[in-house]
């Protein structure tokens, strides 16, 4: 059974200057111990998708009622749209759920230690003494590979470099042992080589813990190296998901390929890079039809900016959500 | 914790240093004034008609010790001035530490406890109301404060002597009733004071408490958005224990350092306060003696009084500052 199922999840903010839709008839799911890998530039929705799961998007948001979030844990399903009070929603707040988040300096509180916001969650997630919440942090923190890691426990982030950080925030989210993790852009803030220790880190954990991970990122370096499968967005819209192999590979959405282009070529440093033509449009003005329609270098007719692209099969477990996939399908 | 001790020392030396440094200036300004406390006395005298010749003056000021070199006078004088010695006023003649006597310390009590209320409404009030969306709290209070912030004091103090004059028939000025004002220290004179005083307290604590308010609203606002204390809900900390040991903890920081500068606010606000309310126990003595009568010596005093009192206010702050701020604590001891 999987992991975690989201279906339809639709996601609308009211601001100030109209309602928002960061997210828009999401639908995708996970087993337990597969990594995936949420790709799209700034403003896709991947950050919004997953707090979505946690719950935690601010609160001039307002799921959609066929929004359907459904986590499946040993003791039975739980369905997180229908959590209501901040003690129901600690069960994915910390318990079966943990966030990883881009900047880890700024997601540790500054005037506590690292050890009194550890032994602090696990007190809520677990029926544990103070001591024992202690030695356990003290383990998970080793584990990491924070040497003298008893010292590090009384220590307070910005005593820590950059990279010493990411690791106790990841030895904070695994603590609880949960089954699904939440990594927002967590190696974005890091040089290149602690980066690389980081994700080599986090892949042994998986293995270890057998947990799922969102790992978002917008480097499909990054996603190539570490996930199973990759989801990609834009707009808040999943426009295409499948093995990472395949879609790189062989992606089908323009903007897929767009991002794949993009990216810089260590083998032939003379090809110019590409990059995605246009900008993304203002959440305020979400184009008709395929979101990606108005920057879209293969675009077919008025059939794009008309209807809205059903997910058509292209590939094994690859679906693509584009007019173009759809002919093609058609077609054979 | 030997840490902190070592802390709370080198801060207790940076004050030292600080007020020493404060009492030249001080003292400095004093010696500014033109003309020196021998002529000022005898051109005082002259006024009321004795006849002054300039040997009179000359022998007054070696009576005065004012022919010793400057560093001399200023040393003396500092010494003095830490064992609350601060010679005799310049025109009264009278020691200056007796002409005070209580005043100063009823009038930085005052001011003390207007601090303290501000602080007391200010921190609580403004965290909820950061932390709340409510439209009408935050909009009654947005009134409150831009009441407190644009009414002049005197005027507020005016309003309030009209009302309680109208239908109290009640004047409350003063700090004290008749039968206490000179009668020594004990219960029933607290009491008495305790009734004439929240008066100016609160007028002084009202524009004090909307400055503070706003400042805390400010900051809690702004600490709330802040990443750590999404990852701390993210890791289920909820409710009074997510805003008290997340955001509120780390916006207290920058109050707590204004505190310091709002004492010095309120105090200069005292005396127009103290003249409308005839509380002649307070403020207006400094008035008397910058403006009126240019008495150096007794404004010296009271301005150096004052001074200490602010960096003694501001070694505690700084010493509940590291308690609250680790960062605080490293950057000093490194």
């Amino acid at each position: 059974m999987s992991l975690l199922n989201v279906e339809n999840l639709t996601l609308q903010f009211d601001t100030d200057e109209g309602r928002i839709t960061a997210v828009d008839n999401v639908s995708f799911s996970l087993e337990p111990g597969e990594v995936m890998g949420l790709v799209g530039e700034s403003g896709s929705g991947k950050s919004v998708t997953a707090k979505s799961l946690m719950k935690l998007n601010a609160g001039n948001g307002h799921y959609t009622p066929e929004s359907k979030i459904t986590l499946h844990l040993d003791d039975g399903p739980v369905d997180v749209m229908s959590l209501k009070t901040p003690r129901e929603m600690q069960v994915v707040r910390g318990g079966a759920i943990s966030m990883i988040f881009q900047e880890p300096m700024a997601s540790f509180a500054p005037a506590l230690t690292i050890g009194k916001q550890m032994v602090e969650q696990l007190l809520i997630h677990s029926d544990m003494t103070k001591k024992q919440a202690k030695e356990l942090s003290i383990e998970m923190l080793d584990r990491v590979g924070i040497s003298d890691a008893a010292t590090r426990f009384g220590q307070y982030a910005f005593e820590m470099s950059g990279g010493m950080r990411q690791r106790a925030m990841i030895a904070m989210a695994l603590s609880t042992k949960p089954k699904l993790l939440i990594a927002d852009e967590p190696t974005t803030a890091l040089d290149v080589t602690i980066q690389a220790q980081v994700i080599d880190l986090m892949k042994d954990l998986v293995d270890e813990f057998h947990m799922g991970i969102i790992f978002i990122t917008h480097d499909l370096g990054v996603v190539a190296q570490t996930a199973d499968k990759v989801a990609v967005m834009y707009l808040g819209r999943m426009i295409e998901q499948g093995p990472v192999r395949d879609v790189i590979r062989r992606p089908q959405h323009p903007y897929t390929q767009g991002l794949l282009d993009a990216l810089p070529k260590l083998d032939d440093l003379e090809a110019p890079l590409t990059p995605v033509a246009g900008d993304i449009p203002s959440p305020l003005e979400r184009p008709s039809g395929c979101v990606f329609h108005t920057r879209c270098p293969k675009i077919i007719g008025d059939v794009c900016k008309r209807d809205v692209p059903q997910w058509a099969d292209t590939g094994e477990n690859h679906r693509t959500a584009c007019h173009l996939c759809a002919e093609k399908g058609e077609a054979a | 914790m030997l840490q902190f001790g070592r802390f709370v020392i080198v801060r207790a030396m940076m004050a030292m240093t600080t007020l020493i440094i404060v009492s030249l200036v001080v003292f400095t300004l004093m010696e500014l004034v033109p003309g020196d406390c021998a002529e000022r006395y005898l051109a005082f005298k002259n006024t009321q008609g004795s006849g002054i010749s300039v040997e009179d003056i000359e022998i007054e000021r070696q009576r005065l010790g004012l022919d010793r070199p400057f560093l001399v006078r200023w040393s003396s004088w500092i010494v003095n001035a830490f064992q609350g010695e601060y010679g005799d006023s310049c025109i009264l003649r009278v020691n200056i530490a007796q002409l005070l006597g209580d005043k100063f310390m009823l009038s930085l009590a005052i001011c003390l406890a207007a601090l303290a209320l501000a602080y007391a409404i200010a921190i609580p009030v403004g965290i909820i109301s950061a932390a709340s969306n409510n439209p009408f709290l935050n909009n009654g209070l947005r009134l409150f404060s831009y009441l407190g912030l644009a009414m002049p004091n005197f005027l507020l103090a005016l309003m309030i002597m009209l009302v309680s004059t109208i239908w109290f028939g009640e004047t409350l000025t003063g700090l004290f009733s008749k039968e206490y004002r000179d009668a020594p220290w004990d219960w029933d004179k607290f009491v008495d004071l305790l009734k004439h005083a929240w008066l100016p307290i609160f007028i002084l604590g009202w524009s004090a408490t909307a400055f503070a308010l706003q400042t805390v609203r400010a900051l809690m606002s702004d600490e709330i958005g802040k990443l750590y204390v999404t990852a701390a809900s993210a890791r289920g900390v909820f409710g009074r224990k997510l805003l008290w040991r997340y955001p509120a903890r780390h916006a207290l920081g920058p109050i707590v350092n204004s505190l310091g500068f709002d004492l010095n606010r309120i105090f200069n606000e005292l005396p127009i306060v103290a003249l409308i309310l005839t509380l002649t126990e307070a403020g207006a003595l400094l008035i008397e003696a910058l403006a009126r009568s240019n008495d150096q010596q007794l404004a010296g005093a009271i301005i150096f009084l004052l001074t200490a009192s602010i960096v003694t206010l501001n070694f505690f702050t700084d010493i509940l500052l590291a308690v609250i701020d680790p960062r605080v604590r490293k950057s000093i001891l490194r």
